[in-house]
């Protein structure tokens, strides 16, 4: 038996496992995306107000906010994974250490991590602050979660690309937002689907957030190690 | 020479006519009001031709990946900055044609949505392009983001229409179930013939110069990751 097939998901977690250690001692990376997710759902919980949307208009609405929160959240700190590396002067021994696609999953998995306390912090606040009113609540997180997975694998290796380029911040949202656009519009109509709890028999939405999750983690196994070795 | 010369007047003449063939030979559709329908000449084959654009781009992107022939690079490059030009071009006339005909410029439309998609697309690419000195990782990694960039489109060209409603005429404009009479239908032809020999002729003009530009230049960057 070869050893080297048997330790890839093995790498893949020590590297995701070493990013939660260190992220858990700074905390640079999960303080900024929920600061910036906070302070914009304050913001618009704010200036909404409490009765300022009638119920009928609620679900449209509430819905593009949402996703407006998670993704401009997931923008501005997902690409902490590959810069903090950068910066640290790491990357050298990360690409001596594991395979390139052990790394892409093992970042993989931490940007989810990330992606998933978001979620899981924000969401819920969302819903009561904002009185989110949802019919299909099994759909609805569905969504949510089938939508935070996907958002991270299309992000991943654009964080990658960038992390040595000139103008970071603005390029990765540059860079990402293309690639969300069909993840974004297909989640939000499911969570406005979800809301009014319209027909929605064969989870049409989850489907296509599923695939689009195949084909982006796929597609980023195939490209990372074009991109990690240049 | 010879024959790239008489390729191009042929060229030149052709498109002369499609155009005065637009405005004199075909007769406006029946569903449009007055003479709108005549953009059709011009506003899809731009459309179509941002599309193949896209497509050489995408393709030149992985022969450079699986050969690293710089000239599928150069090709690719080429291919995304008329891509580029034309989806402005696509978008304009798109937006002029519909504040005349259903009274806004922009509806969000699931036709117009996916050409806003794919000029970001093109304007991502560039903007990565011009943000990596290095020119070998520059190269690769905008092959990379291409093909990236390529794999969303089916999502797009296949689910949107499906979702959302449709303002474009799609019964009139799919030449597969021509509702266009014979006139229009040639004329129309004859233009998408023209805008694809005038983008090939740019593609070829753009290539040649690129290949050029690179040659001289040094072979190799000394300062590497030094921000110029």
């Amino acid at each position: 038996m070869r050893i080297e097939s048997s330790t890839y998901l093995l790498e893949a977690a020590a590297i995701w496992m070493r990013d939660m250690r260190s992220e858990f001692r700074t905390r640079f990376a999960i303080n900024a995306i929920l600061m910036f997710a906070l302070t914009t759902l304050i913001t618009v919980s704010f200036a909404i107000g409490s009765f300022r949307i009638h119920v009928s208009e609620k679900s449209f609405l509430y819905s593009v906010l949402l996703w407006i929160i998670l993704v401009f959240s997931a923008l501005s700190g997902l690409s902490r994974s590959f810069i903090k590396e950068e910066e640290a002067g790491t990357i050298d021994t990360l690409k001596l250490s594991a395979k390139p696609q052990a790394i892409f999953l093992g970042k993989l998995f931490f940007n989810l991590t990330l992606l998933g306390v978001l979620e899981l912090l924000i969401v819920p606040v969302f819903v009561i602050l904002m009185k989110y009113p949802i019919k299909l609540p099994g759909y609805f997180i569905a969504i949510v979660t089938i939508g935070g997975l996907s958002l991270g694998a299309g992000t991943t290796i654009v964080a990658a690309m960038i992390a040595r380029a000139s103008v970071r911040g603005a390029l990765f949202s540059v860079l990402s937002f293309p690639l969300l656009l069909p993840l974004m519009i297909v989640s939000i109509k499911g969570c406005e689907r979800a809301s009014e709890g319209v027909d929605v028999s064969g989870w049409p939405e989850v489907k296509i957030a599923i695939a689009y999750l195949i084909v982006m983690i796929t597609a980023s196994l195939f490209l990372f190690p074009l991109v990690w070795e240049e | 020479m010879n024959r790239d010369l008489i390729l191009k007047l042929v060229l030149v003449i052709w498109m002369s006519l499609a155009i005065l063939g637009a405005f004199l030979i075909a007769e406006p559709a029946e569903r449009f009001p007055g003479e709108t329908s005549r953009i059709m000449f011009f506003h899809v084959p731009q459309a179509w031709i941002a599309t193949l654009a896209f497509f050489i781009s995408m393709i030149s992107s992985c022969i450079f990946i699986v050969k690293r022939k710089l000239k599928a690079d150069y090709m690719a490059q080429a291919a995304a900055e008329l891509g580029l030009l034309f989806s402005i071009l696509a978008t304009i006339t798109g937006s002029i044609f519909a504040s005349v005909t259903w009274g806004s410029f922009w509806n969000w439309d699931p036709r117009e949505t996916s050409i806003v998609i794919l000029l970001m697309i093109y304007g991502a690419y560039f903007a990565l392009r011009s943000a990596i000195p290095d020119s070998n990782r520059k190269r690769i990694f905008s092959a990379a983001y291409s093909i990236l960039a390529f794999l969303t489109v089916p999502f797009l060209i296949f689910i949107l229409p499906r979702i959302t409603q449709s303002l474009h005429p799609e019964d009139t404009m799919n030449p597969a179930n021509p509702g266009m009479d014979s006139k229009t239908l040639a004329v129309f032809l004859g233009s998408l013939i023209a805008y694809t020999g005038l983008f090939v002729w740019m593609l070829r003009l753009k290539y040649r110069l690129l290949i050029l530009i690179e040659s001289s230049e040094p072979a190799f960057d000394f300062f590497e990751g030094e921000q110029q």
